[in-house]
């Protein structure tokens, strides 16, 4: 792509290709570094970290199944992100859908099938479309920070769904803290056994391009994403800003409460008591690496679950602990937005230009 | 139920409970007032609050404890801070990369030098000092509200104190107050802002280490995930008390109550299951949020 | 240096000489300077002229430190000197007053002053007795008056210059260089401003200022430089030349800033302000107060004032940005008051904004997307948007106001005047009867502004009502039928724009005359001191 004055500048594509890789460079020397630290057997770690998932159909296609709620927490923050809002309350809607989504499904045994989950899916969405929705309310009304209020409100609401997982809707039959299983017409069905692979992997597929539409076909997408870039530019030109405060909000946490069921009528079955941890902000890590574009959040979220994957493998085969993610997650969120190191890619070109000597 | 029997107890714990609320917050308020969006109290409060405790545990010297555990904070929030203003990395986002940071690096280092992911204890650390002044604590009400807890209280009041003079009476308050009114004119001035931001950083790291070391060191323990949101309560209260210290005390105060009570009411109120107690404090501080907002929303529109 | 310029007679001895400097901001590949040359004698004011974008703030700027030149040298008083930040220059006593201020509204005057050097008490607390007595002491010597107490938010704009100036003065700076210091300042301010700079010449100060405005270069000083296009192309006594040879060497050709503004009859009230205020809580003085204008088909009703008196407020009341606090505004006889800005758009009441680059256009949006934010639904088959469409669309409208772009990049990538080509393209979409111009040509080059005012006198031929809201008193009393002023948020001139003195409207935004009130005579906000 040529500017201005005609000279060569890379493309954002490029530049943001590079600070990528850049970053997962980083990442990547930082896990290796803490195997050897931690581990004693640090080459059986990073074979079983890296290669691991690949070695059997079972971890491979569980690996590709935990990346199924990613896809859709990425698309939820990354509608967020896209029209500048701040859905910190991930995790307690992804529970609390889940929840939901699993009562609803209790309550109405003899239903299941496509119409069955369909329902107890829909109820599931719209709860968390409720919980994230009051942050985005409270925010259009009276300006309530909706970034904490949202955190806020999801550690309140985990606490209460604790409660209802060990208390009224506890299983007493099985061992684990969980309400009771969901009948056997919920379970979608298995698509790589013996992994927990299951169809919600195209329904997620298909929100993707559904959410990739939205953003960039329709008018909503359209109004959300100049809302997000410049909401005075937004308001003068006429779009109604008080809406599109809510209205990503209320989507977001459709699509967060949409990871939560499709987890459990896909692969757990039952409401199990802190099941859902980590879906919430590694959604967040998802839409950052993706850039908040929905069709890169296939890859991204692929990425992760590949990492999580290969922390479990080596955790099971060898000696070091699995919350060794985190700490690389930690290191990606430092980078991935680091405005530097991507402008090194954009101007260093331009400045050799300069030096040079200028224009002819 | 007399409410005598455990009010002026529940008080006097509020003024303990409400220390690593106001530590982190007090420490908050400078990055705040250099312009910033600190998220990461969360994050350094959990660093502060284990190398604190393990290293009280080494060397059986809690002055030894807190000091590692200012110095492990710090060295976090330089990374915090460089990443930020440096890597002009989004800080939003690098204060989230904080708080995956702290319990991802915690559980890490816990599991490889105790073997162990969850509660551990330590059975040689001697407890915090407490200042006991017997005639003072004579003084009623007052006196049993506000003598006898732990230095690291008292010292927190001191920081305040201290606190407040560094933001309006000192050149370095002066100009950090300046960043974040305007940061361009103190780059014309030739001043740093970047400066200001970092040093604002480091402080609220100093403050959540030993808001950290504050909640080990008083149990003698490392839970995982102690901390619990009170980084997070501690920016709301930085918001509430409008970005002044005195109101951050207020609001520190009323924060460490609703946690003081929901201890109490757990032991008496046992109707209501402990989960809905847990989640009051949360209830409560978005519920304030939501007040406060209110308030100032009309009270900006009645013009 | 090439072309028509002319020889540049060497100078002994320079204070200060800039040699070979050179810049390029890679951001948007722009070379704000190209191998300048610029020498300033000791003792003497000098003008350093140039278009909007010529590379004389650049300069300036690497001067005081605040950019770093990417090749040259800089000398000063004989020896070479590396400035590589603004401590730098000021520790040899070059200061620098900006455009556009850099004040902390919120701290007082004696803390603007001081901040960076503040007196010490005990070596840790600021000395606040010692910094008064010290800004006090300052505006003593240098016969400049001001409230050292006064919160800085509550201070005129020429009140605010003269603490800027303060500032550099309180740091003993011997060099001055002032950026565009007359822009937003009447013609009285202006008087007071040149009679301070002579008083510091006397003092022995030496005094650089950038400005595009010619007839100050006559005024004030006696030496120029004229910069065009990142390179310096002639340095003139200013006795010796006159505005037309200057603006020509500015420009690379003779412009005439006149045009015939034909004279047309005015038709019906097409747009009305009536008994407009707007208050708000905690502000004695209205924002607004009692406005009534009113705007005919075929006029153009000219908006003067200092900036701080309204002209911001009534721009957001017209452009449905902010509501009143009572009375009412109708179009064509209906009410519209407080209608969103979509809706008074549907009304047909198109608005350019005066803050082009955050409110009139997303800079990291597409041409495309900001070219049809306020008309998008009209490219809808049911909720999809019809990309096809709207692509001819916006290369038809491209076509039509010769804006030279590619519509996919965004729009930050533009230059100025073609940013507002595209938000006029979008404003001028749909037919308008009404519309308001808030600074349509402020920063831009003449080229564009050439065609800005062509477009708006060729809507006033339509029968289109405009009002015309800009701090370019040339400008407006060039395409105005009708002028007022604003001072303190109430009109006090309002009369057709025939055979009017720039010097007698200035006096009206300044407040020393006022047609709708006997004078009451406003003591100054400042102590003598």
């Amino acid at each position: 792509m040529s500017n201005k004055n005609g000279e060569r500048r890379l493309s954002d594509l490029a530049v943001n290709i590079l600070g990528l890789s850049v970053t997962l460079l980083v990442a990547f020397i930082v896990v290796i570094v803490l195997i050897f630290l931690l581990s004693k057997q640090p080459l059986n770690t990073i074979y079983y970290f890296f290669i691991g998932p690949f070695t059997n159909r079972y971890y491979f296609g569980n690996m590709l199944n935990s990346s199924i709620p990613l896809m859709f927490t990425g698309l939820g923050i990354a509608v967020a992100f896209k029209s500048s809002v701040f859905n910190l309350g991930g995790e307690g809607q992804v529970y609390a859908s889940a929840l939901v989504a699993t009562a609803v499904a209790i309550a109405l045994p003899n239903l299941g099938g496509l119409f069955g989950i369909t329902v107890a899916t829909l109820a599931a969405a719209l709860t968390g479309a409720f919980l994230a929705g009051l942050s985005g309310y409270f925010k259009m009304k009276w300006n309530t920070d909706e970034l904490i209020s949202s955190y806020l409100i999801s550690a309140a609401v985990i606490l209460i769904v604790n409660y209802f997982i060990t208390g009224p809707l506890n299983d007493p039959t099985n061992s684990l803290l969980a309400t009771k299983a969901v009948e056997k017409q919920y379970f979608l069905a298995r698509i790589f056994i013996p992994s927990k692979l299951n169809t919600s992997l195209f329904f997620a597929l298909i929100t993707v391009v559904l959410v990739y539409f939205l953003m960039y076909h329709t008018h909503w997408g359209y109004e959300m994403r100049i809302c997000g870039l410049n909401r005075e530019f937004a308001r003068y030109g006429g779009i109604n800003t008080a809406k599109y405060l809510v209205l990503p909000m209320l989507l977001s946490g459709f699509l967060h409460g949409l990871a939560g069921s499709m987890s459990i009528f896909g692969t757990y079955h039952r409401c199990i008591k802190t099941f859902s941890f980590g879906m919430g902000w590694n959604g967040i890590a998802v839409a950052l690496i993706a850039k908040n574009n929905p069709i890169a959040v296939i890859p991204s979220a692929l990425f992760f679950a590949y990492m999580q994957a290969g922390a479990n493998a080596a955790m099971i085969h060898s000696d070091i602990t699995y919350e060794i993610v985190s700490i690389v997650q930690a290191v990606i969120f430092f980078l991935i937005t680091a405005e530097a190191i991507y402008n090194y890619f954009r101007y260093k070109p331009s400045k050799k230009y300069a030096e040079r000597g200028g224009e002819k | 139920m007399n409410t005598s029997h455990f009010s002026i107890p529940m008080l006097h714990n509020s003024i303990s409970i409400m220390t690593p609320f106001l530590l982190a917050a007090i420490g908050g308020l400078f990055t705040e007032l250099s312009g910033m969006l600190n998220i990461a109290l969360e994050g350094l409060m959990l660093i502060g609050a284990f190398f604190s405790v393990i290293f009280a545990a080494f060397t059986g010297s809690i002055f030894i404890g807190i000091l590692c555990g200012i110095l492990a904070t710090l060295l976090t929030a330089l990374v915090f801070g460089y990443v930020s203003l440096y890597l002009k990395a989004n800080i939003f986002i690098a204060g989230l990369a904080t708080n995956l940071l702290a319990p991802g690096l915690t559980t890490v280092l816990a599991f490889k030098i105790f073997g162990n992911k969850g509660v551990i204890r330590f059975n040689n650390i001697p407890n915090i000092p407490v200042l006991h002044l017997p005639s003072l604590e004579r003084v009623p009400i007052l006196g049993d509200i506000f003598i006898g807890h732990n230095i690291l209280v008292y010292i927190s009041w001191l920081l305040v104190i201290i606190a407040v003079i560094v933001i309006y009476k000192t050149p370095f308050g002066l100009r950090l107050r300046g960043t974040g009114l305007n940061s361009r004119t103190i780059r014309a001035l030739g001043l740093s802002p970047r400066y200001y931001q970092l040093s604002a950083i480091l402080i609220s790291g100093f403050t959540a280490g030993i808001g950290g070391a504050f909640l080990t060191l008083n149990m003698g323990a490392f839970v995982p995930n102690i901390t619990a949101g009170r980084g997070w309560i501690a920016l709301v209260a930085i918001y509430l008390g409008n970005k002044k210290p005195l109101g951050i005390v207020i609001a520190s105060f009323i924060f460490g109550f609703t946690e003081s009570f929901s201890n109490y009411a757990q032991g008496i109120a046992k109707g209501i299951p402990a989960d809905f107690i847990l989640a009051l404090p949360y209830i409560v501080t978005v519920v304030v949020m939501i007040l406060f907002s209110i308030w100032t929303h009309y009270r900006a529109r009645s013009q | 240096m090439r072309g028509d310029t002319t020889e540049m007679k060497s100078i002994q001895n320079p204070l200060l000489l800039m040699e070979g400097i050179t810049k390029l901001y890679p951001e948007n590949s722009v070379l704000a300077n190209d191998n300048v040359h610029f020498e300033v004698l000791e003792g003497e004011i000098h003008a350093l002229v140039g278009e909007n974008g010529a590379g004389k703030t650049t300069l300036m700027k690497i001067l005081y430190g605040l950019q770093r030149p990417d090749r040259g040298k800089i000398y000063y008083k004989g020896k070479e000197v590396h400035i590589k930040n603004p401590t730098d220059a000021h520790r040899l006593g070059i200061g620098m007053v900006h455009q556009h201020f850099r004040l902390i509204g919120k701290y007082t005057v004696t803390e603007n002053v001081i901040l960076g050097r503040e007196p010490r008490r005990y070596g840790m607390l600021i000395d606040r007795k010692k910094a008064r007595k010290s800004v006090i002491e300052t505006a003593r010597k240098y016969q400049l008056e001001i409230d050292p107490d006064a919160p800085v938010f509550k201070l005129s704009i020429g009140q605010m210059q003269i603490v800027e100036i303060l500032k550099i003065l309180y740091r003993e700076s011997d060099f001055l260089i002032l950026d565009e210091p007359t822009s937003v300042l009447t013609e009285q301010e202006i008087k007071r401003l040149f009679e301070t700079l002579r008083t510091l010449k006397q003092l022995g100060k030496t005094i650089v200022i950038i400005t595009h405005k010619l007839h100050e270069v006559k005024a004030i000083s006696e030496r120029v430089t004229v910069m065009r296009q990142g390179k310096t192309v002639a340095v003139k006594d200013t006795a010796t030349t006159d505005e037309r040879e200057l603006s020509r060497l500015m420009v690379g050709r003779d412009v005439i800033l006149k045009f015939e503004r034909e004279s047309i009859p005015k038709g019906e009230t097409v747009y009305k302000l009536e008994n407009v205020t707007l208050t708000e809580r905690g502000k004695k003085v209205p924002l607004l107060d009692n406005i009534n204008i009113e705007v005919h088909r075929h006029e153009i009703v000219g908006v003067a004032g200092v900036s701080g008196n309204g002209l911001t407020e009534l721009e957001d009341i017209i452009g449905g940005l902010r509501r009143v606090t009572s009375g009412k505004i109708y179009h064509d006889g209906r009410d519209i008051t407080n209608l969103s800005s979509i809706q008074l758009r549907e009304q047909g009441l198109a608005y350019v904004p005066s803050d082009r680059l955050y409110r009139g256009s997303s800079l990291e949006s597409s041409v495309i997307e900001n070219m049809i934010v306020s008309n998008h639904h009209n490219f809808l088959r049911g909720e999809i948007l019809e990309r096809k469409k709207i692509l001819n669309y916006v290369l038809a409208q491209r076509e039509k106001y010769s804006i030279r772009c590619d519509p996919n990049i965004p729009i930050g990538m533009l230059s100025g005047g073609n940013i507002q080509k595209v938000i006029l393209a979008r404003e001028l979409s749909t037919q308008t009867d009404f519309i308001l111009f808030a600074e349509p040509t402020w920063g831009l080059d003449v080229a564009s502004s050439e065609f800005i005012y062509e477009k708006i006198l060729s809507l006033r031929r339509e029968g289109v009502g405009i009002i015309l809201i800009s701090s370019n008193l040339d400008e407006i009393l060039s395409l105005s039928d009708t002028l007022l002023v604003m001072y303190r948020g109430r009109i006090v001139f309002y009369e057709e724009n025939k055979d009017l003195n720039k010097e007698v409207i200035g006096e009206y935004m300044l407040g020393l005359r006022d047609q709708f009130n006997s004078l009451n005579h406003t003591t100054p906000r400042t102590e003598v001191v």
